[in-house]
């Protein structure tokens, strides 16, 4: 498809510049959106070029703004749908939850409690 | 159980899914070095890996790296389609105009079915 990630040639992205002494990974979630794609894929339940296709298939702005592993677990939720492995609802419900948790876990702000 | 994945297997699994791109079939090359081919204007919906910025230009095939899954039906489960991939070489003024170095040049891995002789 002519979608976004067909960049050859396109100008004002400026110059790639490499990362000093760049990690594999820059946060663990990193790791793991790594290491579950690879768990997934191993099911054989899609190939190297149908996963290629899926990113492929992220909104245009999504994928300019977002970064490589970004791209990665756009690909996996969406394989992972597609497939039958979990539903779009099961994944919100879970962001919400682990949202929720967050909030409740997170130190009072004394800014607000001085209101 | 059928169908669980172990752990200790995942890493056999994902070195087989590399390697298998490259295919043992006997498919006879379209091209060889040295023939000038020019590639197709399509514009497919579905993946493919001819950029735009290569379609409907003329370049000679560098080499044959042999044969392989050809994407674009891969991806849709329409089968490996075995087929012949060479390193195409443009010139870059062929690609990006006058005004690109003369001596420049990329060479763009492509597929049998992305080609027609120039």
């Amino acid at each position: 498809m002519n979608g976004v990630h067909d960049m050859g040639g396109m100008h004002g992205f400026g110059p790639v510049v490499p990362e000093r002494d760049e990690p594999v990974f820059h946060a663990a979630w990193e790791r793991r959106a790594f290491s579950l794609t690879l768990a997934m894929g191993a099911w054989g339940r899609w190939n190297l070029d149908m996963s290629r296709f899926a990113l492929e298939q992220m909104p245009p702005a999504a994928y300019l703004g977002s970064g490589y592993y970004e791209k990665w677990l756009f690909r996996l939720e969406k394989l992972l749908v597609e497939h039958g492995f979990v539903t779009r609802e099961e994944i919100e419900r879970r962001v919400a939850d682990l949202r929720a948790e967050r909030r409740a876990e997170a130190p009072p702000d004394p800014a607000k409690e001085a209101q | 159980m059928p169908g669980l994945l172990q752990a200790a297997d995942v890493w056999k699994r994902v070195v087989w899914n590399r390697r298998a791109a490259r295919l043992d079939d006997p498919v006879a090359p379209r091209f060889e070095p040295g023939d000038r081919v020019v590639t197709r204007n399509v514009h497919p919906l579905g993946h493919t890996r001819l950029p735009r910025y290569v379609r409907g230009r003329q370049g000679v095939v560098d080499r044959d790296h042999g044969v392989f899954i050809f994407p674009d039906t891969h991806a849709l489960g329409l089968g490996k389609k075995p087929q012949h991939v060479y390193s195409v070489r443009f010139a870059a003024r062929e690609l990006w105009g006058p005004a690109a170095p003369a001596n420049d040049a990329v060479y763009v891995d492509l597929w049998d079915d992305y080609l027609d002789p120039a």
